[in-house]
């Protein structure tokens, strides 16, 4: 059992540092010169030289790989092209407000959506499945940024009961930002939802359709308990992961819905950082998103692990 | 006696496409008090169906067309709900076909016993189903136990309410015959000790005779015949039960039976082989390994042309692993595999081409042998091409199917995908494409395994015509100790990678040398409720083979492994040294 | 006696039944019928579009600015005053031409990857697993945006970025159903007679995950459409004038309360064609029993 997590979470630190030397090589094959960027186009060859060797980009890649994960490693991202301020500081403010969303969105999501896929699932083509599964197909099949038109339409100018778009600055507090966070998260939540719901419906029809579900019937056992008992520990199984990918997914996700509502979170940043060429925020959004998806993952394969006791007992059979 | 159960008139039908197919069609039995049942027949007889309805389960789709069911009084699929679940477990129970999926995965095995409810301690049901060390055993998961130990657990669930009728869906299938043997010999004991009426579902005749008082034969949905197990074995009236009955082979034919279409059998005599006939294959001293595990064990023998060599052996002999090297598909650790054309140690990609034509593997599962997007025909075809054997597309087209009425086909049947045919006419799809390259040995692994017996018989005696007419050498792979009786000139007994016993088959089977050997006939099962098994049981062995003195000779190519009686508390009785004449 | 078995069934001929049960495949879902007919009917439209409108979609007519729907202007027009129905029905050629060519060319690599991936195994299988997965971790929209600016957003440089970020995800899916085939037995009887490895992939294992590929390909062009409109919408994607339905949507969407279709409009268009694209992907994958492997991705 300690093996196992052992091995994961080595596989999850080896896929971490390869992330970083993608996202490290990516931003590096950037085209245009950081330096020529920062001092303008006019700028004389001797001032950009000079900011090169500040900045060290006349170092060879790897040393410059090494000195900016050792930077990382401690929370130093360096500081930002446009604001000149710490890149770690910035990034952790704009990180809280959007994990302010997400934790709103994860909730809902989640819970709403196994809870639909199960009642689907175990209502196979009868009403119930046919609503949830058309309703999820929809779902699917609008892009965010349409859904959080819809509700702004609706909440804030039909009804005007949360605000359609934010009127403060990252700094603002928790407590003022909150209002402005059902929006988005209801946004994100029916696009993730949709994919969760169809995960859990069909891994519910296969358990129930497999042999121990039937002996368990057989036995004489009430529905509630061969759903709770014996079905969803393995039906929860592949749903696990979908919840993680997609949990992990949001990272990226809010961009979209957080400029819909001008919302200062790490989507805005990420779009704000792309259009500035702003690179040492862009590499820090870039590792800190694949962190996110490395734990989300990790966290699904630990969580498979309470529900399937093959894994936990590892290699013990007979 | 009170009928218990009663089946007036059954008909079941499922629902594809469309429209409705019958799967049981107007069937009648009744099982009285405490007597046993047997439904049997081949696949797609409906009899697991039929089982399924004395709990009110059918599968998703099916419905009752017509008829009634009747368990103890009630009329089951007129119950409520609530009353219907309370009759399952209390008064039917069912052990389902394979233990291995029917206990839940995610939860401990006493818990699963626990919940059916009834009186009965988990421990004393564990107890009472022979299992060992019941406390611990019952804090485990199903995927910590053996498949024997998985269907004892099922058994004490389905006994655990101390219901009145117990279903038996195929309850052995899929064991190892010595386990089949004690698991059989439990139900029949727990049986009479709680007075249970059973129904057993089965399709092999010998556990029909072993368990049943009364025995129904069912043919696609319908009631053949019905009669008293004695009477049925004896004097069958149906030809269908009789075909089915002398198409099961038989621990003594002297050869392979022919069944004629009335159920007539012919014993056909074992082809001589010419002293002169050369070696196909020679191994030595194989030794294959599997991570770090050993598979095989120091295996030596020769294939001459014409001759067919029999490995047998339970699972976890080796003796797959064994056919599927020599196929070139996994490499040995060890020793020596010489054809006349080339070295067998060598993995199929590294061979030469005319080794790889000369050696051919047919499968076990046909249903997953052929590619389900292309045609027989292609999959003929394409070995013929592959190896050269003919050129041209015509040719090709023709030269398949010629091979194809050679397994005794219709060449019509080329241009189907294998999903349209049978699983006798894949397997002998499987068959010809294993010519198509014009090999001169042929290795068999486990061919009949997946195949009702009436097609099994078929299969061996197209097999047994090819090798005569192409001069084939044959090792034939199986577990099943009566179809090697028929088929094989000389027989090869495996035992956790080891051999234990080599001979002609006659001789083997006369005079079986080894403990194991005996072991394995003790428990194999014959359609016959008088039948005495072949040898006695034995006692506990222990292997005494050493570095320069590995065999005992019995003359004329049989040799035994050599071992030491030993008393169950572990010492040796006697001082007398290697004995083969077994323990009395 | 002679066992000539003779055939249960009516014989069809292998080589016609291919054809002939992809017919029945659809017919017998409704769901990828109505499907497969919603994107044919999007893609008749995007063709045919100079004959279903007058209207140039790119010009400009301040004097017809923000109209409501009208005789003149069935669905109105925007703030510059061009007619919304002629934008929306141009939109399609962008939009269905951009997605064909990111999701067939994102397919095609994932299919031979994870195919080769699943049939290799061994290290090439490890390493590539690595790899993808570290790609995956990074938020594809990122990925689009860096590789945007950087190239420009000409609609090559989109196809491209698509592929990049998407590709991961289709070996996923087709080595997992690939998996499946590879320990067939008649894989293995390939292998036993030394077939090579491109032979095997070919000839028995591509037949045999034809359905997967198909669904995930119509699976996938519903993800790159919807993606392919953030990006737009986002104003990383087409270029202002070009008539696109997520950059509809963005220029509209502040005269929402004025000109509501001319935001709805794109936004049906849009929802359609994705919709379609799902029932087709969803029937598909029902009718041949796929949707396990598809949903596990």
């Amino acid at each position: 059992m300690l093996s196992f997590v052992a091995r994961r979470v080595g596989a999850a630190a080896g896929t971490l540092v390869l992330s970083s030397v993608i996202v490290f090589l990516a931003v590096q094959a950037l085209p245009g010169d950081v330096a020529t960027q920062i001092l303008g186009k006019d700028a004389t060859p001797d001032a950009v030289a000079a900011l090169r060797g500040k900045l060290g980009l006349d170092q060879p890649a790897w040393e410059r790989y090494a000195h900016w994960m050792r930077g990382a490693l401690h929370g130093d991202f360096g500081a930002s092209l446009v604001s000149s301020r710490p890149v770690g500081g910035e990034v952790a403010t704009y990180l809280g407000n959007s994990a302010l969303i997400a934790l709103v969105t994860v909730l809902f999501a989640v819970t709403g959506s196994i809870v639909l896929g199960i009642v689907a699932g175990l209502n196979r083509d009868r009403w119930p499945d046919h609503l949830i599964s058309t309703v999820s197909l929809v779902g699917m099949s609008v892009p965010e940024f349409v859904v959080a038109t819809v509700l702004v339409l609706c909440f804030s100018v039909a009804l005007p009961w949360f605000p359609a778009v934010v009127l403060y600055g990252p700094e603002a507090s928790a407590g003022r930002l909150l209002p402005a966070v059902w929006l988005p998260a209801l946004a994100l939540a029916v696009v993730m939802a949709a994919y969760i719901v169809r995960m859990a419906r069909t891994s519910v029809i296969d358990v129930m359709a497999s042999e121990y579900v039937t002996t368990a019937r057989l036995k004489g056992l009430s529905t509630w308990r061969v759903v709770t008992r014996h079905a969803l520990p393995s039906a929860l199984l592949p749903t696990l992961h979908v919840i993680a990918l997609n949990v992990a997914w949001l990272a990226g996700g809010v961009a979209v819905v957080e400029n819909v509502f001008n919302y200062p979170g790490i989507g805005k940043l990420m779009l704000s950082s792309v259009q500035n060429r702003d690179l040492p925020v862009i590499q820090a959004i870039a590792l800190i998103s694949a962190v996110i998806y490395v734990v989300c993952n990790l966290a699904a394969d630990v969580g498979a692990m309470a529900l399937n006791p093959k894994l936990r007992t590892g290699g013990r059979t007979r | 006696m009170a009928s218990i159960v009663s089946v007036n008139s059954l008909s079941v039908s499922y629902r594809s496409g469309g429209r409705d197919v019958p799967v049981v069609h107007e069937v009648s039995w009744g099982v009285a008090e405490g007597r046993t049942l047997a439904l049997v027949g081949e696949s797609g007889s409906g009899k697991s169906t039929l089982a399924g309805t004395l709990l009110g389960h059918l599968r998703h789709g099916s419905r009752i067309t017509d008829g009634s069911v009747h368990v103890d009084g009630k009329d089951v699929f007129a119950l409520p709900a609530r009353e219907l679940r309370r009759l399952r477990g209390t008064t039917v129970a069912m052990v389902a076909q394979n233990a291995g999926h029917a206990l839940t995965p995610s939860m401990r095995i006493g818990r699963q016993i626990e919940e059916v409810g009834g009186d009965v301690p988990v421990l004393d049901l564990l107890e009472q189903v022979r299992l060992p060390r019941p406390a611990e055993l019952a804090r485990r998961y199903p995927h910590e136990l053996s498949g024997g130990q998985q269907q004892r657990v099922a058994i004490a669930m389905a006994i655990a309410a101390r219901p009145k009728v117990l279903v038996l869906d195929e309850p052995t299938t899929g064991l190892d015959v010595v386990t089949q043997r004690s698991v059989l010999d439990l139900i029949g004991a727990l049986r009479d000790e709680l007075g249970l009426a059973a129904v057993l579902v089965s399709h092999d005749l010998g556990v029909v005779a072993r368990m049943a008082d009364e025995v129904t034969v069912l043919r696609s949905g319908r009631v053949v015949e019905s009669a008293p197990t004695r009477r049925l074995f004896t004097a069958p009236q149906d030809p269908y039960t009789r075909r089915l009955l002398a198409s099961v082979p038989r621990l003594d034919d002297a050869g392979l039976a022919l069944v004629g279409e009335t159920g007539e059998r012919e014993i056909r005599p074992r082809a001589v082989l010419s002293p002169e006939a050369e070696v196909a294959v020679s191994a030595r001293d194989v030794t294959i390994d599997y991570g770090s595990s050993r598979a095989v064990h120091g295996v030596s023998f020769d294939v001459r042309r014409g001759e067919v060599l029999a490995l047998v052996g339970e699972s976890g002999s080796g003796k797959s692993t064994l056919a599927w090297t020599l196929a070139g598909l996994r490499t040995s650790s060890g020793g020596t595999m010489i054809h006349a054309s080339g070295d067998l140690a060598r993995l199929a990609g590294k061979r030469p081409l005319d080794l790889r034509r000369r050696v051919q593997l047919v499968f076990q599962n046909a249903d997953t042998s052929l590619n389900p997007r292309r045609s027989v025909g292609d999959a003929v075809r394409r070995p013929l091409r592959f190896f050269g054997t003919v050129q041209g597309r015509t040719q090709a087209a023709a030269r398949a199917r010629e091979l194809i009425s050679d397994v005794r086909l219709d060449p019509a049947l080329a241009d189907r995908l294998p999903a349209q045919l049978s699983g006798g006419q894949r397997q002998r799809i499987g068959i010809a494409r294993a010519l198509a390259g014009g090999p001169d040995v042929l290795i068999a692994d486990e061919i009949t395994t997946a195949l009702d017996v009436s097609v099994q018989a078929d299969v061996l005696r197209l097999l047994d015509d090819l090798r005569r007419e192409r001069d084939l050498a044959c090792l034939f792979i199986s577990h099943d100790l009566a179809v090697v009786r028929g088929i094989a000139d000389r027989v090869i007994v495996l035992r956790h990678g080891v051999v234990v016993e080599e001979g002609p088959t006659e001789a083997v089977f006369a005079e079986p040398g080894h403990p194991y050997t005996r072991q394995l006939m003790a428990a194999a099962l014959e359609p016959d409720p008088d039948a005495r098994p072949l040898a006695a049981d034995v006692a506990d062995w222990a292997d005494a083979a050493e570095p320069d003195s590995v065999w005992t000779d019995h003359g004329h190519g049989h040799r035994v492994r050599r071992w030491r009686p030993v008393t169950t508390d572990g010492t040796v009785p006697t001082e007398r040294t290697v004995t083969t004449e077994g323990v009395a | 006696m002679t066992t000539l078995d003779t055939a249960p069934v009516a014989a069809p001929v292998a080589s016609a039944t291919r054809a002939a049960r992809a017919w029945r495949t659809l017919r017998s879902s409704r769901t990828a019928l109505v499907g497969l007919t919603i994107v044919a009917v999007h893609v008749l439209i995007a063709l045919l579009a100079p004959l279903l409108t007058s209207y140039d979609p790119v010009a400009n007519d301040a004097s017809h600015a923000l109209l409501g729907p009208g005789w003149e202007h069935w669905a109105g027009t925007d703030q510059y005053g061009r007619d919304v129905l002629a934008r929306v029905l141009y939109g399609g050629r962008y939009a269905l031409g951009v997605s064909v060519a990111a999701t067939v060319l994102t397919v095609a690599l994932g299919t031979v990857v994870g195919c080769a991936a699943a049939l290799r195994g061994g290290w090439l299988d490890d390493v590539l697993g690595r790899v993808l997965d570290a790609v995956l971790s990074v938020p594809s929209i990122l990925a689009l945006l860096v590789i945007v600016t950087a190239l420009g957003t000409g609609p090559a440089v989109i196809v491209l970025a698509i592929a990049v970020v998407y590709v991961p995800q289709v070996v996923r899916v087709v080595r997992g159903a690939a998996l499946a085939v590879v320990p067939a037995d008649y894989v293995t009887a390939a292998r036993a007679r030394g077939e090579r490895t491109w032979s095997i992939l070919w000839r028995e294992i591509l037949p045999n995950i034809t359905d997967v590929v198909c669904v995930e390909f119509a699976m996938r062009a519903s993800w790159v459409v919807l993606l392919i409109s953030s990006l737009s919408f986002l104003g990383f994607g087409a270029d202002p004038p070009t008539p696109d339905w997520g950059l509809m949507v963005a220029e509209n969407r502040t005269a929402i309360t004025v000109v509501p279709m001319a935001s709805l409009a794109p936004i049906i268009a849009l929802a359609t064609l994705v919709v379609g694209l799902n029932l087709a992907a969803d029937g598909l994958s029902k009718a041949w029993g796929v949707d396990r492997i598809r949903e596990g991705s």
